[in-house]
């Protein structure tokens, strides 16, 4: 293992170097251009590609030539710049082609402000794209935890074909922190034939990826799809479960947002009160179980911390609480960042008020 | 032990530069450090702010709304941020450019940086003599740390760069220690 202190949007570019990315395509915009600037020295080091598209559009349709041939592609952008992926994104799900996407966001909606936010949940986990396909969503709080997702996003994405999105704040693509960094992964195209284009990598049948299937064809798709996601959600849902046995009061919070609301909670648990945390990791998969289980004997109240207003996650939330007790919200949105004093004003509030 | 530094000032006085450099050393120190940059989309003349966190343990949120040490390098950086530093917290301002300072209830060290760097031959080593300021002025890094972070990064550069640097640092010291 090799240490660094990097900064966020330069960490996942060396994981996703290392996890065997060897296409990027993508276009300009903060709070991500460290990736792309990154890359474009760095894969020419390891025989990999990097463009810098005319725009976003054929930037994520490059995404999906070279994803097409088998080989590990990527792409990253901030809020507005998935927005005009999102069309190429879908065809990569309808194509079955795997791929990952990183979304460093900013403040929305709109062009919003350049700022970090965390005002693309509901984008991220409900609908990446049109007609109804999900993605997997990674949200780490860390930057060792980005690296080691982005590190293995492509295997998810070529185990169920389909794009894999990393979903980050522009904080923490700004930030610098020390990461240790995996070994560069042996490369393996063995398996790429089963979704690949005929005659690439040996291949001689003649597989063909269209994006037009009859209307049978395309149920039996969707109906697998479903499937796919229901596996998801019992095999591969990541959560961090943080005080959680003796809480009264749960906070539900994601990756930056997360980390304040910790530092918040060591700092009430030390003044006794009763204060847990379940985090996310897999935005979708969304981890249910964590909180439909939680023990509403002695739970009195859910806080839901976001870097956005309103919050978008709640929603997620009071299907699994089904209104067993209250849930009450807290964030700042537009560029405005959450700080340790403001999150344990919210929680201490809501904690003290016996809300 | 726990400290967390705001630099503050305008594009171009290298802020980030000093917060990054700050932050560095602390990591070859064997302590934990992060770094997070904040600035407008210009990129010379508008606001920029980093805050740097050094700490013996883990570091978990990297957002504090109030920080130990804040370094003002202009004008418009102290009144921004001067109601951040906590009480009894130690503000370094550039005295070149910062002629008020108000709190009282804070240690106020005034050292003239952009004179200082003058002086010595280039006003971008500022951000240098502050190191230095820091390192006299509290036990968070040490000189020796430092140097041989600065020769990492201007490795590179002529030897010319790096001598000009060591006295910039030697010259904050002098004054930090003096506060």
């Amino acid at each position: 293992m090799e240490k660094r202190f990097m900064k966020g949007c330069e960490a996942i570019a060396e994981a996703a170097v290392r996890g065997g990315c060897r296409f990027f395509a993508g276009y300009p915009i903060t709070p991500q251009n460290e990736i792309p600037e990154y890359l474009s020295k760095r894969l020419p080091e390891v025989g990999g590609a990097f463009v810098q598209g005319e725009s976003e559009v054929a930037s994520i349709n490059m995404v999906y030539g070279a994803a097409a041939t088998g080989t590990r592609a990527l792409t990253s952008s901030s809020g507005p710049g998935i927005s005009l992926k999102a069309e190429g994104i879908s065809y990569l799900a309808s194509a079955q082609l795997p791929a990952v996407i990183v979304n460093i966001s900013r403040g929305g909606p709109g062009l919003g402000s350049i700022q970090p936010a965390q005002s693309d949940y509901l984008q991220a986990t409900k609908a990446l794209g049109h007609g109804g396909f999900r993605a997997m969503v990674f949200a780490p709080a860390t930057l060792q935890e980005a690296v080691d997702l982005t590190y293995n996003a492509w295997e998810y994405a070529e185990r169920d074909r389909g794009p894999v999105l990393i979903l980050m704040d522009g904080c923490l693509g700004a930030i610098m922190e020390e990461v240790e960094l995996p070994e560069m992964k042996e490369l393996n195209y063995d398996n790429t034939e089963d979704w690949c284009l005929a005659r690439v990598n040996g291949r001689e049948d003649s597989h063909m990826i269209t994006p037009i299937l009859p209307e049978l064809a395309l149920e039996m798709l969707n109906k697998f799809k479903g499937m796919t996601y229901k596996m998801w959600e019992m095999a591969d849902v990541k959560v961090e479960e943080y005080l959680l046995d003796d809480a009264e009061y749960v906070v539900v919070a994601y990756g930056i947002a997360a980390r304040v609301a910790k530092e918040a909670i060591n700092t009430l648990r030390e003044q006794g009160h009763k204060v847990g945390m379940i985090r996310p990791i897999t935005l979708y998969p969304f981890p249910k179980a964590s909180l439909d289980n939680l023990d509403y004997e002695k739970v009195k109240a859910i806080i839901d911390i976001e870097m956005t207003i309103p919050a978008q996650m709640r929603d997620d939330i009071e299907l699994q609480v089904k209104g067993r007790c209250p849930v009450h919200e807290y964030g700042r949105s537009g560029g405005i960042l959450l700080d340790d004093d403001g999150v344990l004003e919210a929680i201490e509030n809501i904690v003290k008020g016996g809300a | 032990m726990k400290q967390s530094f705001v630099f503050s000032g305008s594009g171009g006085q290298g802020i980030m530069s000093a917060g990054i450099t700050l932050a560095h050393t602390a990591i070859d120190m064997g302590k934990h450090s992060t770094f997070l940059p904040e600035y407008g989309p210009e990129q010379r003349g508008g606001s920029a702010k980093c805050t740097v966190i050094i700490s013996d343990g883990e570091i978990i949120s990297p957002l504090p709304k109030k920080c130990d040490i804040l370094v003002a390098m202009n004008e418009q950086a102290y009144s921004k941020f001067i109601d951040d530093v906590k009480a009894g917290g130690t503000v370094v301002v550039n005295s070149s450019r910062v002629k008020d300072t108000d709190r009282q209830d804070v240690k106020t060290i005034s050292v003239p940086v952009d004179d200082v760097a003058l002086e010595l031959g280039n006003v971008k080593v500022a951000n240098t003599v502050l190191i230095g300021v820091l390192i006299g002025a509290t036990e968070i890094i040490s000189r020796e740390a430092v140097i041989a972070s600065l020769g990492e990064k201007f490795k590179e550069k002529s030897p010319k760069i790096m001598e000009l640097n060591v006295a910039a640092l030697e010259k904050g010291i002098e004054f930090g220690s003096k506060a």
